[in-house]
């Protein structure tokens, strides 16, 4: 029974898939993939409560029992991913609605959109490693697609950069998943991690982890790794966009909290410290290559590769305020980053671009606009009481509180960087004068599509204010989240059954 | 200024207008109906929790301190804000502008009444950005925006720095609530981390009160309308950071650093203000630069910790947001009747507009510190204070004589010369007086500075008292606010003040020709500003240029870098080298196997030519295949057979309809990549061989072979693998072939038109 | 035989990056079959060989008598295989389409994402 629990945040976004494909060419197509969404919201809203009931949950696919069949398992970080995922596929398939040209839905859009959704679940609830490299596939073989789809000659060019350098992740991840069962003898991780501690020859064991680290550093977008984000983010439609800035580093991020906190714990000071360099470093040229962009897609781009930096450090950072703030940093972000993208669409619509050099008159005209900027903006750069103070301040917190001077001081600097960044687009999008000396508004938009695209800004807007005024429950549930990955006991015993040994 | 042009009237903008005008007051009233408990000597708290996981709660604090910045906040921001309903009337982005004069307003309050650090550092950030988008009101100029953003940027800075500090503050003493943290004062002081907290803390106060060398943003932020001018630049934000300093005063003060810290920086800010003061021919400009000499001031006093200077920071408090707030009101008023703000061109105006001239005058008069107005006990208070500060008594007063006097001075410049002199040139409009809203703000606060002078003992039981008692935990009492205290020293340097003055303003043309020498000779910190800007945008160019060059190869020999340093590093690091293999086993059926791998591999990698390189990939392929076959593993050979074949005749099919390999007379040989190349080969390599080395568990197969067919049914253990036990991987492994086809179709089939470009975002018919 | 496949896989991944690294984007395809393969032999070797014997249960028995080569990464590399035959098929056609949109395959000319005079203004 629990296994349903699971599973259906996984299956439902594939059978949306096939019902939309089948359906492309007329309405109904977008519209199952809206209605799926919110089936799957469902899903994951009831998965949720499960966990927050029972505490981990595990599910034997096939009945085989672990380690020996796949494993889906949920504690507290995979159930509020998977619940984040839907929310964000929620809002971009409504945004589809108005932004996505019949051309490619009729070549399958909604099909690749609901399978790299089905993908990114699939991540984030599998117990097993090789299955997670299976899911990483179809995340990014339908990320490929995606990108492309519209077919432009900047969509091609970033597509080389943004398929060859992932290509390349993807058989550094396979090989260390041969490498790993060749050392262990077994795929799933809870397994793993009471295996790995075993093992004679632990010089290999933190050898395989940076193998890992640098496969899922590519994944997230870390320093010195991300050269294909910012390559690609800003050529596809801003649904695209705004999905893949919102999901799909993240997937790597979780991924590289998974393993480093349930698997290669054992080598810390060599592999945290590793990786708290590799956030610094992220933030910091995240940062940095924001500031040398001019258009609004390039920055926001950056500026997920700054964030990523963030979360890195909290899980380098390896306790327990760390680590919530890290699990706070990534829902925040997602919902953050993937609304910013989607205001950058409207502007687009209306004011002609997103080069910050030939639009601007947004905050005259189209205030609402402005003000559901404003929102995501300020909580990016960190300012009080929205949800990226939050997440910030538990960092810094947590890096002062074991006198991380230096890291603490990183974030900080990047912090006011952001606060430049994010002013920027406003002053320029947003304050200046369009320079053709037009007005541009939303009521230019028809009224179809200005539902369509400022709902799902709005709702996100909205969850934006609701993190930032009323925190508590969700630094508790942060708090607990990384309890639960701290002590992997529970999830440990949920997946072998019995108490581990 | 496009908004004081439009023309006033009563009317304003309705009930936009007057709602904020009604929520202040009744603040202010509530405030003051605080005054007689405060007064008595107790201390209001009220809490609400907010994140209690982290230690944060919403919890307000009412003493003497808080009060009196509570009234003075509430009581001009409603006279500001009934001011601009008036001064901006009928202005389309007036709605936008009383929402955020008002949410200032609150987040002012709120910074003031709040006693948990983390809470004022909320409050302190809303007033940061409400500043941001009231200076930049006029955002259609270049002026407006960047001013706008150094002001944010500035503060901003300090904040962060400030909340680090607040940080270490409640881990260093177990709590965040304010109250709990001064209370222990001296435990702080002694603390190891007092002297990291005190920087960072000053830091945000420093940039957010303006002192020196964080200045420069505070004349710039003059861009935002005059009452905002009035309003955050004079009573209010700037001083959030004085009230800070005077917050932890309890607590902070008394140490050496904190003493000289504060007296060097108020006390240079405050003389390097003034002149800079009278430098300025903008009335606004001159004003602004008079509040930083105010800020320097309080600042300087804050240093201190004798009743004497307690008593001179809560009178000069008071005394400087009256009247200071009351001529940048008056400025207004001019700016609305006259069109212009220049002192050299304005002059004559007390005939059209008396009651202005009035309110300017009594305002200006309290300024300069001349009896019986409220300015004048605090200038005595403040010379007592500097007489007995713990060193430097003669270059602290001496500061004072200077600022005061220049400060005086400058008083004339503002509320003298535009109204009593003869005018100096064509003013934009003829001269006339502003409506009795926009009157209502100057004559109010005139009046009550010449009020409390002459009654200073209201102010003294309902404010300076308790404020006194507040700045220094209770310990000491304020010192007597009165106008005659018979002829002593500061009643001296009084005279001396005011002699100095006149003689300044008498000649203050001439300094003023030989000011604007002197500082356009020295660093001018806001082109140091532009510069910083131009800096941080050449670094981030820099950098961009060399990380994210736009080069693929380089991309991708970054990884493989990466790659390389980070398993080698580590095979180093953690010895994980373990002595060369056994070969003893080793066939020749093996190495031919291995043979035919290789030299396919590496014709690949060498050949120029398409036949060749397929022909070889091809091979390495089999080769491949053939180990499959060899070691027991028949139905992943044929796979590989098959999709080996299908990758040979899609490459063939790709390759005749693309261009050779190499441009003509290219030769692809690239020494470093293959360093690097052989870099990896040999870390995977050692990597594999160490794996290899150890010993292996079987029990997942051992698993599968005895459970295949009893429980599965399937005789080929792969297939259940396959079908069964790892079923899921296969459904994967199903969608990523049909996505890939997907994606390869869509691919082939999508938009071409290369003029195309925002044209598909937009072609959606419904 | 393990070593020395350890050994053809290191060859077979450096010739890999070093056509990977080539400014032909074609040549990066042949790096990826080339990998690819490296990749699949990594985890059957890992898996540790045994010569001769298929993974099959005969008929009459419950489980395999004898030994018998590790299942377990055959049926990984199944799995990969097929997954990297898809991968590679996308990434072949979109250099083929990169060819006929961008006009070139080298990719230092593909500069239209991030076109040179791309400078902090």
């Amino acid at each position: 029974m629990i296994s349903w629990y699971l599973a259906t945040p996984l299956v439902l976004p594939f059978l949306t898939a096939v019902l939309a494909f089948l359906l492309r060419w007329g309405r109904a197509g977008r519209w199952i993939s809206v209605a799926g969404n919110v089936a799957l919201l469902g899903a994951a809203a009831i998965l949720m409560a499960r966990v927050l009931e029972d505490g981990v949950i595990a599910g034997q696919m096939g009945q085989w029992a672990a380690p020996f069949g796949i494993t889906l398992a949920a504690d507290l970080l995979s159930a509020v991913m998977v619940v984040i995922t839907a929310i964000t596929a929620l809002a971009v398939s409504v945004y589809a609605l108005a932004d996505v040209p019949k051309r490619a839905e009729h070549l399958g859009y909604h099909a690749l959109f609901n399978v790299l959704i089905g993908g990114v679940c699939g991540a984030f609830l599998t117990g097993d490693l090789f299955n997670l490299y299976v899911w990483f596939e179809v995340m990014l073989i339908s990320s490929f697609g995606l990108l492309v789809l519209g077919g432009r000659p900047e969509q091609i060019d970033g597509g080389v950069k943004y398929v060859t350098l992932n290509l390349i992740s993807t058989i550094l991840f396979l090989s260390g998943v041969g490498l790993l069962y060749g050392m262990t003898g077994t795929l799933n991780m809870a397994d793993l991690a009471v295996t790995v501690p075993q093992l004679e020859n632990q010089g290999l064991v933190t050898l395989i982890a940076v193998m890992f680290m640098i496969a899922f550093g590519v994944k997230a977008a870390v320093f010195p790794l991300f050269f294909w984000l910012p390559a690609a983010y800003h050529t596809p439609f801003f649904s695209v966009s705004a999905v893949f800035a919102g999901l799909l580093t993240k997937v790597g991020v979780y991924s590289l909290m998974r393993m480093f906190t349930l698997v290669f714990t054992g080598d810390t000071g060599f592999t945290h410290e590793i990786l708290l360099w590799v956030a610094a470093l992220t933030m910091l040229t995240g940062v940095l290559g924001a500031a040398a962009q001019n258009d609004i897609r390039k920055i926001l781009s950056f500026h997920i590769v700054s964030q990523i930096g963030y979360m890195i450090m909290g899980l380098a950072l390896y306790t327990p305020l760390a680590l919530a703030g890290a699990v706070f940093y990534l829902v925040h972000h997602i919902i953050v980053k993937a609304n910013l993208f989607l205001v950058g669409g409207v502007a687009e619509r209306i004011a002609g671009s997103t080069d910050l050099g030939r639009i601007g008159g947004l905050y005259k005209t189209a205030p609402l606009l402005a003000v559901l900027f404003l929102i995501p903006a300020f909580s990016l750069a960190g300012f009080p009481p929205l949800s990226g103070f939050w997440a910030k301040y538990v960092l810094v917190a947590a890096a002062i509180e074991i006198e991380g001077w230096a890291i603490a001081a990183v974030a900080l600097v990047v912090g006011l960087l952001t606060i430049y960044s994010m002013t920027k687009i406003w002053a320029e999008a947003f304050w200046k004068p369009h320079p053709d000396g037009t007005d541009p508004t939303l009521a230019s938009l028809s009224a179809h599509d200005r539902r369509s695209l400022i709902w799902p800004i709005a709702s996100l807007a909205a969850l934006t204010l609701v993190i930032g005024f009323f925190p508590e429950p969700f630094v508790t549930f942060a708090e607990r989240a990384a309890g639960q990955l701290l002590d992997p006991t529970a999830y440990i015993e949920a997946v072998l059954g019995g108490p581990a040994t | 200024m496009s908004a004081a042009k439009t023309e006033a009237s009563a009317s304003g903008n309705g009930w936009v207008g007057l709602v904020p005008v009604a929520l202040a007051a009744s603040l202010f009233v509530w405030f003051l109906s605080f005054v007689p408990q405060i007064g008595a000597g107790e201390v209001v708290r009220l809490s609400w929790d907010w994140v209690p996981s982290l230690g944060i709660a919403l919890s307000f604090l009412f003493d003497g301190l808080s009060l009196t910045f509570a009234l003075l906040i509430s009581g001009i921001g409603t006279l500001v804000l009934l001011y601009s309903n008036t001064y901006l009337a009928g202005h389309p982005q007036y709605a936008r502008f009383a929402l955020f004069l008002t949410s200032f307003m609150l987040a002012m309050l709120g910074l003031v009444l709040a006693d948990n650090l983390i809470a004022i550092f909320v409050f302190w950030e809303l007033t940061t950005i409400t500043s941001y988008l009231l200076i930049g009101f006029g955002h259609e100029t270049y002026k407006g925006r960047r001013s706008a953003l150094q002001a944010l940027f500035v503060t901003g800075a300090g904040a962060l720095a400030m909340l680090a500090g607040f940080i270490l503050l409640g881990f260093s003493m177990g709590s965040f609530e304010l109250s709990e943290i001064l209370a222990q004062g001296d435990a702080l002081k002694a603390h190891a981390m007092y002297l990291p907290i005190l920087i960072l803390i000053l830091a945000g106060t420093f940039t957010k009160s303006a002192q020196f060398p964080f200045h420069f943003w505070l004349p710039n932020a003059m861009a935002a309308p005059t009452p905002v001018s009035a309003f955050l630049h004079s009573a209010t934000m700037v001083k959030g950071g004085v009230y800070l300093m005077a917050r932890l005063h309890p607590g902070m003060a008394g140490t050496d650093v904190w003493f000289w810290t504060l007296t060097v920086a108020g006390a240079f800010t405050a003389v390097f203000a003034s002149f800079l003061a009278l430098r300025q021919t903008d009335l606004k400009q001159a004003l602004a630069y008079t509040t930083l000499m105010a800020l320097g001031t309080l600042t300087l006093f804050l240093g201190q910790t004798s009743a004497y200077a307690m008593t001179a920071f809560a009178a000069f408090l008071i005394v400087h947001s009256l009247y200071k707030a009351g001529l940048f009101l008056v400025v207004g008023c001019i700016d609305h009747g006259t069109g212009t703000r220049e002192a050299d061109i304005l002059g004559g105006l007390a005939r059209a507009m008396p009651v202005t001239a009035a309110a300017a005058a009594l305002s200006a008069l309290s300024m300069a510190g001349v009896p019986p107005f409220l300015g004048f006990i605090g200038k005595e208070l403040k010379y007592a204070g500097a007489l007995e500060v713990q060193a430097m008594e003669t270059v602290v007063v001496g500061a004072l004589v200077l600022a005061n006097a220049l400060m005086l001075a400058v008083a004339a410049v503002v509320a003298y010369r535009p109204f009593w002199r003869p005018a100096g040139g064509a003013m934009p409009h003829t001269p006339h007086e502003a409506p009795w809203p926009m009157l209502a703000g100057p004559v109010i606060l005139a009046v009550l500075g010449a009020f409390f002078g002459l009654f200073p003992g209201v102010l003294q039981w309902a404010l300076v008292d308790p404020t006194v008692a507040a700045l220094t935990g209770g310990d000491l009492h304020a010192k007597e606010l009165k106008l005659w205290a018979g002829v002593n020293m500061p009643l001296i340097l009084s005279a001396v003040t005011v002699a100095l003055g006149l003689a300044i303003y008498a000649g203050h043309r001439s300094l003023r020709a030989a000011l604007i020498r002197a500082t356009d000779a020295g660093p001018n910190f806001d082109r140091g500003w532009d510069r910083f800007l131009e800096g941080l945008k050449a670094l981030a160019a820099w950098q961009t240029r060399v990380l994210q060059s736009g080069q693929l190869r380089s991309y991708i020999f970054t990884v493989f870098a990466t790659v390389l340093v980070g398993l080698g590093g580590t095979i180093l690091a953690r010895g994980v080298w373990q002595g060369f293999p056994d070969l003893s086993g080793v066939t020749w059926m093996n190495v031919a196997l291995m043979a035919l791998i290789l030299i396919g591999a590496i014709m690949a990698a060498i050949t120029r030519s398409r036949i060749t390189a397929i022909a070889s990939l091809g091979a390495s392929g089999i080769g491949v295949a053939m180990i499959f076959i060899a070691f027991g593993a028949p139905d992943v050979a044929i796979t590989q057979l098959l999709v080996e074949t299908l990758v040979v005749v899609l490459v063939a099919y790709a390759l005749l309809r693309l261009p050779q390999l190499d441009r003509p007379g290219e030769r692809d040989w690239r020494p470093w990549d293959a360093v690097l190349a052989l870099g990896v080969g040999a870390v995977v390599t050692v990597t594999l061989l160490a794996v290899l080395a150890t010993p292996f568990d079987r029990r997942l197969t051992t698993y599968f072979e005895t459970a295949s067919w009893p429980e599965a049914f399937g005789r080929n253990i792969v297939n259940v693998i396959l079908v069964d036990f790892r079923a899921l991987d296969t459904f994967g492994e199903i969608a990523v072939v049909v996505i890939a086809a997907l994606s390869a179709y869509a691919l082939l089939r999508t938009t071409t038109d290369k003029a195309a470009k925002p044209a598909t975002q937009k072609d959606k018919a419904s | 035989m393990e070593p020395l496949l350890a050994l053809t896989i290191g060859v077979l991944v450096a010739t890999s990056v070093y056509l990977m690294l080539a400014r032909n984007v074609l040549r990066f395809i042949f790096g990826l079959i080339l990998i690819s393969n490296a990749a699949n032999l990594t985890i059957f070797t890992a898996g540790r060989l045994t010569e001769g014997q298929p993974p099959l249960v005969p008929e009459g028995l419950d489980a395999p008598a004898v030994v018998v080569a590790n299942a377990l990464p055959q049926a990984l590399v199944l799995t990969a295989i097929v997954i990297g035959f898809g991968l590679f098929a996308f990434a072949l056609v979109l250099m083929f389409r990169a060819y006929s949109t961008l006009g070139t395959l080298y990719s230092e000319d593909m500069r239209l994402a991030e076109p040179r005079e791309d400078r902090a203004s």
